[in-house]
């Protein structure tokens, strides 16, 4: 199939290709998903070089995976995401030195002073990271996904393996407490301006 | 963006806007990395049917042969029937060589004297004078 035909191919379609030896497949899907799977880890770990581990690894597990994959059982961006998110959160608990049970905290935490020093020095982009690395993983995952990601809450629910409720509990409450952490800077920032 | 979402966004909306706008981009060599690897874990193509219904024409000599023979073979009925072929073709040869002595007798010339030579015009010319 040549390069040109694959972009009205869904990533079915084209992994299934890629099961059948399709060099142009390989390309087209790794053009696809390589790009918005490293967008999210790099949201998720803020470290360009962990990123780009953790994307290598999900989409070796993917090639991996095509020659089984039955169509109809997962979208394959899904998978990715998925692959993605949880190799970001088990990175995430390994920095901060063992497990740490997220469900059990019901707000996030008051902002460290290292935090709010950052804030000052960051752009707008850069500041809305620096507030969302203070946020617990599932709430930081459900932000990311749902608002800078662009997915559906049912998309999320699946990546993330709970309910829509749940992910819409979760990022209503990390939008509230990156509302609360980014108040302070808007007039810094220019938001009182717009 | 849905409306959804942009309400759901409320306040946060410009700063996620601006969030999304400065969306953090793979670097080219990491992309050509991604690619190498795709391309060495992919299994090997399967082969291609329309290659498999090309023509004979398109064939060797030794291909087309083997087609030609296989053709032959499937119109008399396969092997077995073709080896019942050559014995009976064998067992014709070898009679020529080394007749056995009854069918000699058979064809000798007292035998032949007694073989009723029949004329078809000599009988039109009869019909003719019975006109």
């Amino acid at each position: 199939m040549p390069y040109d035909a694959m972009s009205d191919c869904s990533d079915e379609t084209l992994l299934a290709a890629y099961a059948a030896g399709d060099p142009a497949a390989a390309r087209a899907l790794t053009m696809r998903l390589g790009p918005r799977a490293f967008g999210h880890a790099m949201r998720m770990l803020n470290d360009r070089a962990e990123a780009e581990d953790i994307v290598q690894e999900a989409l070796l597990r993917l090639w991996r995976a095509a020659p089984g994959w039955r169509e109809g059982e997962a979208k394959v961006s899904t998978w990715v995401y998925r692959v993605v998110s949880n190799l970001c959160i088990d990175r995430i608990r390994r920095r901060r030195g063992g497990h740490v049970d997220i469900d059990a905290v019901a707000e996030p935490p008051d902002p460290s002073p290292s935090a709010e020093q950052g804030l000052q020095d960051t752009a707008r982009g850069q500041a809305l990271q620096a507030a969302l690395d203070t946020l617990p993983d599932r709430q930081k995952q459900a932000v990311v996904l749902r608002h800078l990601e662009g997915l559906s809450n049912p998309e999320i629910a699946g990546i993330m393996d709970i309910g829509v409720r749940a992910v819409e509990s979760l990022s209503a409450r990390g939008r509230k407490a990156l509302q609360g952490l980014l108040a302070p800077r808007r007039a810094e920032l220019g938001y009182d301006d717009d | 963006m849905t409306d959804k979402r942009k309400a759901e966004e409320g306040a946060m909306a410009p700063w996620f806007e601006a969030a999304r706008a400065d969306a953090p981009a793979p670097s080219g060599d990491w992309l050509a990395r991604m690619e190498r690897l795709a391309l060495d874990e992919m299994p090997s193509p399967r082969p291609d049917p329309a290659a498999e219904a090309a023509p004979a024409a398109r064939r060797g000599l030794g291909a087309r042969l083997g087609t030609s023979l296989r053709d032959v073979l499937g119109a008399v009925g396969g092997w077995p029937a073709m080896a019942g072929l050559v014995a009976a073709c064998a067992t014709g040869v070898w009679f020529g060589a080394v007749p056995p002595s009854g069918v000699s007798d058979w064809l000798s010339v007292s035998a032949a004297d007694s073989v009723m030579t029949l004329e078809p015009t000599s009988g039109f010319d009869d019909v003719m004078l019975g006109l």
